[in-house]
């Protein structure tokens, strides 16, 4: 499979704060996660494929051209951005328009696309109120919906689902999967590993500017299952607890914490530990008042990835 | 979606024309524009005091013509707009990052120099219209006595024409600043009311420095009178030259806010 | 329905307000304005009038070492209600002031609103007013480092360079005149600036406006006084009303044959008609229509 975007050696850095370094790779159709911490580079990375910045070093090719300042590029590359601005004085229709105005649709496609877009989103209803009086989630779904107005072939989209409710954000991911279907190239920025994981099984995860990763998902899940996961629990008698848990053979390590009002937990086998949990609760007539997995996060992976 | 031919001069002009359209609408219904308009329409009030204390007083000493161009040009040239071009001209660049929205634009198939001169013309066009609607609606008021005397609209067209001439140099001047200073208001100010004050009451060509020179040089020099000191020191350029140093200084100022937006990394801020 | 347990209990305690709770409003809006690039060079420009007048004051003790300098001119180094009155009323400071406004008040409210902070504040153990004064107290604190400070200064430097308290019992009205006219100065520009910076959420719209409504008022006085020739046509002018009421509490003559009462009530009714604004804008919650 040919690649639709490639770059090499790209590094960015904001005077002397490193934003992206050295990163070459290729990315095919199909969705692209870019998984990584807040402050990693996922934007400065998506920032640079559009060509919004330029490169202190390397390049980036999009369709086997260069990117930045070959505004007809545009024309097929919908982008979502991050931050949540818009032009407030205008209606979401406006806004929507007026955007799709400078691919020179006609009147009449300006107002299907438009239409449709709106549609998607679930905005139509809305789409005659100002932009201001929009909540979050409608601001963050026009976002989404001024990106694939004009039916771009390459769709960046930095943090899509930020802000977003459940449904929103399972319709969105449909969505997604629907434009991969069509044969056309998502790439899709986020720091909660399961909306990615949702989404696709080729990610790349990015920290402090580097790319750690790249590939398959499953490739980061069993690295992150080679790791016992820890896990606390407050509770009325922990000890009486801890004698449950060191029967079960995926339990690792049992400790105690200096308040004895709680323990920590190492197990390899996550899932299984979380459906034996309210069982033995009950059983031992427990009673929890906290239940917390200090590492289960995604700096906690890369804390693995990185061997901390 | 196929790659359109968009290396053109048309493909450039539909860019610019969309850009216009876009935030002529944009900027007319914004809030902001609102106490502009409220600005622009002070000098009809004053048209109207003026006429009524003339008419009251049963004073005709002065006429309304006489008042018309040395009163009324006098506050729109040396303060109106210099006020609408510094806002509407820094704002081209610099609202687009304070409010964050400038990904949406660049990440469209137009050029970047499109999106400076669509949104310069749109604001612009948006300030002469601002600008003429309270000019025409003044000079209706001061001269109601002799709207049949048609020499009289030759003055009114002229007075315009040097209005907007005076907001096309000036925003392009303001459109460059805005490109290339982050905090361009406080240089502005300065601009507007120290260096332009100033540098035109100085002898020679150190006069010429000031765009409000070449605008004064199109202005008929006044006899006499008590409001004179509009020209005072003036040695004026001729029309000719003068003109051409305003679209001189327009282009030149437009062209180095389109190269500068094109080649200037703009980094929104979180 | 009854609620027969609770899950949680009230709070009984005793809320204390802070003594200041609006200081550190004060204190961020203070460093803030400080970081704003040439804006110590203009804070710093402005103390030149009051190096210049405290010069004046040293040669006015000083006169026969001056002498080859003043020559005629000891006129106008006669340290008096008129000297300072000049200093306080002259239109450089005044001009010096907006500038100072453009950097430290555009952006009080208006940065709020635009960052949808308003409701983050009052959040908080912050009532309106809390709010408000630490705004002002922003542009209180520039403000008094032109015009307070200075006229106390002058004053407590006149009585060290003349090793007496002759000036002082002359005219022992005075401490109490600087302190009123840096207060009006003070409280007109604090409202004035704040009413702007309330009306907008774009910090570059509300400095054309704090500078250019300024001026626009002297300019519209300026043409219909040219025409009408009245004195009452300096009513319009912000700056002629300052002049007017500081020429009063200074002792001095007005300029304008139009009583000082009338400028001190426009000032007046320009500040509570900025309070009220003020307080219909200033809420936690934005209503969007």
């Amino acid at each position: 499979m040919t690649a639709v975007i490639e770059t090499q050696n790209l590094s960015k850095w904001y005077r002397n704060v490193l934003g992206l370094s050295d990163v070459t790779l290729k990315i095919e159709s199909g969705i692209t996660g870019i998984l990584g911490p807040n402050g990693a580079g996922k934007s400065t990375f998506l920032k640079l494929i559009t060509g919004q910045i330029k490169p202190n070093i390397g390049n980036v090719t999009v369709k086997g051209e260069k990117i930045r300042n070959n505004y007809s590029l545009f024309s097929i590359i919908g982008f979502c951005p991050e931050q949540d601005s818009f032009y407030e004085e205008m209606t979401g229709w406006q806004f929507i328009t007026s955007l799709l105005k400078l691919y020179f649709f006609s009147t009449f496609e300006i107002e299907t696309k438009a239409q449709k877009a709106l549609e998607i989103v679930e905005l139509i209803k809305d789409k005659d109120r100002v932009i201001r009086s929009y909540s979050r989630g409608m601001r963050q779904r026009l976002k989404f919906a001024q990106a694939i107005a004009h039916e771009p072939e390459i769709f960046i989209l930095d943090e899509p689902l930020n802000g977003l409710d459940p449904l929103g954000r399972r319709k969105i991911i449909r969505l997604i999967k629907t434009y991969k279907s069509e044969g056309k190239t998502i790439i899709v920025s986020s720091h909660v590993l399961p909306e990615i994981e949702a989404m696709t099984k080729k990610i790349i995860l990015i920290h402090q500017g580097k790319i750690f990763a790249q590939g398959d998902i499953h490739y980061i899940r069993d690295l992150i299952e080679a790791h016992p996961h820890i896990i606390s629990i407050k509770c009325s008698n922990p000890r009486e607890l801890a004698s449950r848990f060191i029967r079960e053979d995926y339990v690792l390590k049992v400790h105690f914490g200096p308040t004895q009002d709680g323990l920590l937990v190492e197990t390899n086998n996550r899932d299984k530990f979380f459906s034996l949990l309210p069982s033995l609760f009950v059983e031992s007539n427990i009673q929890v008042e906290e239940i917390t997995s200090p590492d289960d996060n995604l700096q906690a992976v890369f804390d693995y990835l990185i061997g901390k | 979606m196929k790659h359109k031919d968009n290396g053109g001069v048309t493909f450039f002009l539909n860019s610019t024309k969309n850009i216009f359209s876009v935030f002529f609408s944009l900027g007319k219904r914004a809030k902001k524009t609102k106490a502009f308009y409220l600005i622009s329409f002070i000098p009809v009030v004053m048209a109207l005091v003026i006429k009524f204390g003339q008419i009251l007083s049963e004073r005709s000493d002065i006429g309304g013509i006489y008042i018309f161009t040395n009163i009324i040009m006098a506050f729109y040239l040396q303060f109106l707009i210099l006020i609408l071009a510094l806002f509407f001209g820094t704002s081209v660049c610099s609202e687009e990052l304070e409010g964050k929205t400038l990904t949406y634009l660049t990440t469209r198939p137009i050029s970047k120099s499109a999106i400076i001169l669509g949104k310069y013309t749109s604001y612009t066009a948006l300030a002469i219209l601002m600008t003429a609607a309270g000019v025409v609606c003044s000079f209706l008021i001061l001269n109601v006595n002799s709207l049949l005397d048609f020499s009289l609209y030759k003055i009114l067209l002229r007075d315009l024409a040097v209005l907007s001439l005076g907001l096309i140099c000036y925003t392009a001047f303001f459109t460059f600043i805005g490109t290339f200073l982050k905090r361009s208001i406080m240089f502005g100010l300065m601009f507007s009311f120290g260096w332009e004050n100033v540098i035109q009451y100085f002898p020679g060509t150190t006069q010429r420095f000031a765009i409000v020179h070449y605008l004064k040089s199109l202005l008929p020099s006044t006899s006499g009178g008590r409001f004179s000191f509009l020209l005072f020191r003036l040695e004026p350029s001729s029309p000719g030259t003068a003109i051409a140093m305003l679209f001189l200084i327009t282009g030149v100022f437009l062209a180095f806010a389109c190269l500068l937006f094109s080649l200037k990394e703009y980094i929104l801020e979180d | 329905m009854t609620i027969k347990e609770k899950g949680y209990t009230h709070w009984d305690g005793e809320f204390k307000d802070g003594k200041f709770p609006w200081w550190p409003i004060t204190r961020y809006g203070i460093k803030l304005t400080f970081k704003k690039k040439f804006f110590k060079f203009f804070f710093f420009m402005t103390l030149v009038p009051a190096v210049v007048y405290l010069v004046g004051i040293y040669i006015s003790e000083r006169l026969e070492d001056f002498s080859f300098m003043v020559r005629e001119s000891t006129v106008f180094l006669q340290i008096n209600p008129a000297y300072f009155k000049s200093y306080f009323t002259n239109e450089g400071l005044l001009f010096m002031i907006v500038i100072i406004l453009v950097f430290a008040g555009a952006g009080l409210i208006s940065d709020d609103l635009k960052y949808n902070s308003l409701q983050l504040y009052f959040s908080r153990p912050l009532k309106k007013k809390d709010y408000f004064i630490g705004k002002a107290a922003v542009i209180v604190f520039f403000l008094f480092i032109v015009t307070l400070i200075p006229g106390l200064v002058f004053i407590i430097m006149k009585i060290v360079f003349s090793g007496s308290f002759k000036f002082f019992a002359s005219y022992p009205w005075l401490v109490l005149s600087v302190i009123a006219y840096s207060i009006l100065v003070t409280a007109f520009f604090a409202f004035y600036s704040l009413f702007l910076s309330s009306i907008g959420k774009n910090r570059r719209y509300v400095a054309i406006l704090i500078f250019g409504l300024y001026f626009f008022t002297d300019i519209i006085y300026e043409i219909l006084y040219g025409i009408f020739k009245s004195p009452y046509f300096s009513l319009l002018s912000f700056k002629i009303n300052l002049q007017q009421v500081g020429a009063f509490i200074f002792n001095q003559k007005t300029q304008y044959a139009v009583s000082w009462v009338y400028s001190l009530l426009i000032i007046i009714g320009i500040c509570i008609l900025s309070a009220l604004v003020l307080k219909k804008k200033i809420r936690g919650v934005e209503i969007v229509k």
